[in-house]
């Protein structure tokens, strides 16, 4: 079985760890061939020399004519079957992602026909900006010399993938990432006015999706239906693009580069795949780390400047003062800057946009809940104190915990698979009781109305797709402090799996160090700070309002809404101001295609066999 | 000579004597805890309920007297709704919550209802039934084991899916998950609070045993990992005193004493002894602080109390732990005596669970949970 590279590096460490219960391995596929001898009482697994599973009958081994066996089939395990099955929750590239691998994209590029072909699909290739962060920080020398600015590392993965690999075009999310962050706004200004559940719970992340079909399904109402960026780059290369160049969308071949794995498992979902042209949104998605190891082994140095990279950069300022917009050829603003998070921006956004809303004057304050992996952001109206908004950005498996059963509570709703009835039952009962005494404390508070959740810790900077830090071979004989240690004598038995890790050139994942550098070469380039408000308050959202809206932004904000006028088929007549304003009937209800998707729960239930006590 | 004759032979010090036997379960009980405030003992089983059982509170100082009068009875059997065994539970320092672990996959979290006076603990056999007050999902599957950290603050459990949780407890019922810490690469059988600090313990299918602590501006994080023991350690008890030592039982019949390095802040520990006595897996151990007239004994070494085992061969061991004074610059050595056996205590069935009594004036009083279904406390007696 192909397993990538990277992946058997790094998948033991990632996130979520696969469950016991996955359904698989209960499923029986292979029915008994009739012909065997009736009354056959009992037979054995053998393996043979190249690991094939044989089922071969006892009676058969007394037998002249020698034993009967059968070859097993080996259980098949394909994306699909993980998001259909409540086994494990997200660490589906344990299993095999053979269709989503490195290899594959080699495979594809290598098999791919001449452009004079029908066949022959255009390689399009779209990088996350977290991706080129990752890469930047790791070609760094050190963490006090300067990072090399994402432009720079976009130019040279781009001349990798056109030069060496082959791709045709390669882009960067984050215009994507413009969009929808802009249907984002619009979404939440609808379920503010009554259409839908709040709190709104970001959508971008597929681990926390993922997670929340399969053990949460009483969340799912309250998760943004706006398509990733992921996804919306998909609808992007495979709709938009595809008419410029007079393509189907099975004509495409679109790769993404992500910090997570669990994209992976996004781009197969069904909503993402077109029936009619029989393709993906995204046809492969592979980590920072599998692009990593594609330069590795085709000896690219990402340390080494391309050519004409810095003219590039000049000439990119330019094209921002004098916008070209040519009806024909796609040139996407690059690395558009959102500032707020490194992993989307997406609460940001919403604040940016509340506060522009408001006719008074907003006050932001934020509290910080024990790390910044959880923090509130409440606006209030400055002349009458009234709570306007009050969100959250909520990262990693921990707080994701805090957050299901407060949203769950706030709702009324039961959290959780709900094992027990009759639990549930008595709950609602002894908590009805005590309601009575805390009410009056507890209605103060405002709830959420939106939260940027995002399983990893440290978002999507930390993605479980990407590099580690270099780590010294000392390190092993410190402990977590630098401290010197004799671990064999004090009983402690250094982990093998670690040791692999940092004998090899890779680090530990979730190094706090490794993060911080990482989310410091993300913001490098910002023309201004990112604007990280003030714990006291004061002037926040001024801060934020203050923030200099530039020439690739306001190009951005053009191309938008002429691709929503473009995709959704508006009548020529009419004319989108923004994105956010309101189409034709029927121009909304392919927007609602394009641009958002939906959820499903999946039923779940603890497999009582096999247990261990 | 089999060992087991030659054990017959040897005059232990002590002997078990049975003090209740208490049926009712329909189906194996897996777990008994004493509560630490009141006459109450709860045993839990596969029938998924949890029986709370209480025993007349000793009056008289002379607690050979007393022994023979103490007297259990049926208090309550909580039908706990969990749609699988109930495998562990555990009392609140307060012993005003229980929680219990079930395979369901939840902690369930439950207190008794007040009165209208709102005094629940003064009325022993009345009072208030007992409700789910909260329920903790979260983990995947089976959960094993839960314990409450030394001051209440804290609650721990863990599960066949291999993680460990920690919650905080907020006032009305309400917690706060502090820690999602997937170390083990194996089903977790126990956890475990140290007595006075906040450092947890957890014991694992994968042989070994982890200890966890806060780091205050970040997450619990496991700060060290016992190995040693050959095969599922099962059981862990802290010395209950100073919690200088941690007992681990196992799969491979051997009881390990770990001693902890001094150091401050720092969490490193050494194997100080291995214990062999048992014939089949030590499912289950309970460390008691040695009687205050037992402690002051030995001048030589620090009498650490003791501890009782018990496991898949039906046997109760009882052994006197003593940390004795090693050779200069060495550190100090760990002697165990066996005090006491106790064979067939549940007759053919195996036990599973043993728990000393933590309350004052209940000196050698322990129970012990089997696949019988019953729950027995038992007393030991130095001759």
């Amino acid at each position: 079985m192909a397993f990538s590279g990277a992946l058997t590096l790094t998948d033991l460490n990632d996130f979520i760890t696969p469950s016991q219960s996955c359904i698989k391995p209960v499923e029986q596929t292979n029915a008994t061939p009739k012909h065997q001898s009736e009354g056959l009482a009992s037979t054995e697994i053998r393996v043979d020399s190249d690991g094939a599973y044989y089922e071969v009958a006892m009676d058969g081994l007394k037998t002249k004519s020698g034993p009967q066996q059968q070859k097993l089939q080996a259980a098949d395990i394909s994306l699909n079957d993980c998001l259909a099955c409540s086994g494990c929750i997200t660490s589906a590239e344990s299993v095999l992602i053979s269709m989503q691998s490195h290899t594959e994209v080699l495979n594809f590029l290598a098999s791919n026909p001449e452009d004079i072909c029908v066949s022959h699909k255009v390689p399009v290739l779209s990088i996350a900006p977290q991706s080129l962060a990752s890469l930047a920080a790791s070609i760094s020398s050190s963490s006090t010399s300067t990072p090399l600015p994402l432009h720079r590392i976009l130019r040279r993965v781009e001349v990798f993938c056109k030069k060496v690999l082959g791709f045709e075009h390669v882009f960067d999310t984050t215009f994507a990432r413009h969009l929808a962050l802009q249907e984002h706004i619009r979404e939440f200004r609808e379920r503010r006015s009554g259409q839908g559940r709040l709190p709104m719970l970001a959508s971008a992340c597929p681990g926390w999706v993922c997670y929340a079909e399969k053990t949460h399904g009483e969340m799912l109402p309250f998760i943004s239906r706006t398509k990733s960026p992921q996804q919306v780059m998909g609808t992007l290369v495979k709709e938009w693009m595809a008419t410029k160049w007079h393509k189907s969308p099975s004509q495409i071949y679109h790769v993404t580069v992500m910090p997570c794995y669990d994209k992976k498992l996004e781009a197969s979902r069904q909503d993402f795949y077109n029936d009619v042209y029989s393709t993906r949104d995204v046809d492969c998605v592979i980590t920072t780390g599998e692009l990593e190891l594609m330069m590795r082994e085709k000896d690219w140095d990402l340390s080494v400047p391309v050519e004409g990279e810095i003219a590039d950069e000049i000439a990119g300022e330019a094209n921002v003062a004098e916008p070209p917009l040519p009806t024909d050829s796609i040139h996407l603003p690059e690395l558009i800057s959102h500032p707020g998070t490194s992993s989307g921006s997406y609460l940001h956004t919403l604040i940016r946009s509340v506060v522009q809303d408001h006719p008074h004057a907003l006050d932001l304050s934020v509290r910080n809940i024990r790390s910044s992996d959880y923090e509130e952001y409440t606006l209030t109206d400055r002349s009458s104190g009234e709570v306007v908004f009050r969100g959250a950005k909520c990262y990693g498996f921990r707080n994701l915990q805090n957050l299901v059963r407060k949203v769950g509570k706030e709702a009324g709703i039961q959290v959780g698979r709900g094992a027990a009835g009759r639990i549930g039952a008595m709950r609602g009962r002894a908590i009805k009781t005590k309601k009575g005494d805390t009410s009056a404390a507890g209605s103060t508070d405002k709830t959420y109305d939106y939260v940027e959740v995002m399983a990893c810790p440290g978002g999507c900077v930390n993605g479980g797709g990407q590099l580690r830090p270099v780590a010294k071979a000392a390190d092993k004989a410190t402990d977590a402090e630098g401290f010197k240690r004799d671990w064999e004598s004090s009983g402690v038995k250094i982990d093998e799996e670690d040791i692999g890790r940092i004998q090899g050139q890779s680090g530990k994942w979730g190094d706090k160090e490794w993060t911080k550098r990482v989310e410091v070469v993300y913001w490098h380039e910002l023309p201004t700070p990112p604007p990280s408000p003030t714990p006291e308050g004061d002037s926040g959202s001024e801060k934020i309002l203050s923030h200099l809206v530039d020439a690739k932004t306001q190009m951005a904000d053009k191309l938008s809404t002429r691709i929503l006028a473009e995709t959704c088929q508006l009548n020529g007549d009419e004319k989108a101001v923004s994105w956010i304003d309101d189409m034709d009937q029927s121009a909304e209800g392919r927007r609602q295609k394009l641009f958002r998707t939906q959820y499903r729960a999946v039923e779940s239930e603890v497999i009582g066999l096999a247990v261990k006590w | 000579m089999s060992r087991r004759e030659s054990r017959m032979e040897v005059d232990l010090p002590g002997k078990i004597e049975l003090i209740a036997d208490l049926p009712g379960h329909e189906d194996k009980a897996w777990h008994v805890a004493w509560n630490p405030a009141r006459p109450l003992l709860a045993s839990c089983s596969a029938d998924k309920t949890v029986r709370l059982y209480h025993y007349n509170t000793i009056s008289t100082s002379d607690t050979s007297d007393s022994s023979s009068s103490l007297k259990f009875e049926l208090n309550t059997s909580i039908a706990t709704g969990h749609t699988k065994t109930v495998r562990g539970i555990a009392w609140s320092p307060s012993g005003q919550t229980l929680a219990t672990a079930s395979f369901d996959a939840n902690i369930g979290i439950w207190q008794q209802e007040e009165d209208e006076d709102g005094e629940a603990e003064n009325n022993v056999n009345g009072g208030g039934e007992w409700e789910c007050v909260s329920l903790l999902e979260g983990h995947e599957t089976e959960c094993k084991s839960v314990a409450y950290s030394s001051t209440g603050t804290l609650l721990a459990s863990c599960s066949r899916d291999k993680t460990v949780w920690i919650w905080e407890v907020h006032p009305d019922a309400d917690f706060e998950c502090m820690g999602v810490l997937m170390e083990h690469s194996q089903d977790v059988k126990c956890v475990a609070w140290h007595p006075t600090e906040e450092i947890l313990a957890s014991a694992s299918y994968d042989d070994t045993i982890k200890l966890y602590q806060d780091d205050p501006s970040d997450d619990w994080f496991c700060a060290t990992t016992l190995t040693g023991h050959t095969s599922t350690v099962w059981s862990i008890a802290w010395e209950p005193k100073e919690g200088g030592y941690l007992a681990s039982s196992s799969d491979d019949r051997t009881i390990r004493i770990w001693r902890r390095l001094p150091g401050k802040g720092d969490i490193s520990f050494e194997c100080a002894a291995v214990i062999e006595g048992h014939e089949r897996s030590v499912y289950s151990i309970s460390w008691a602080p040695a009687p205050e007239k037992e402690a002051v004994k030995d001048a030589g070494g620090k009498n650490l109390g003791w501890l009782a085992s018990t496991g898949g061969d039906g046997t109760v061991l009882i052994w006197q732990i003593n940390e004795v004074p090693g050779e200069p610059d060495k550190s100090p050595k760990i002697e165990q005596t066996l005090l006491a056996r106790l064979d067939a205590a549940h007759g053919v069935h195996d036990l599973n669970a043993i728990a000393w009594c933590p309350r004052a004036g209940m000196d050698g009083i322990f129970a012990t949970a089997g696949d019988d279904g019953h729950t027995k406390v038992w007393k030991l007696i130095l001759s």
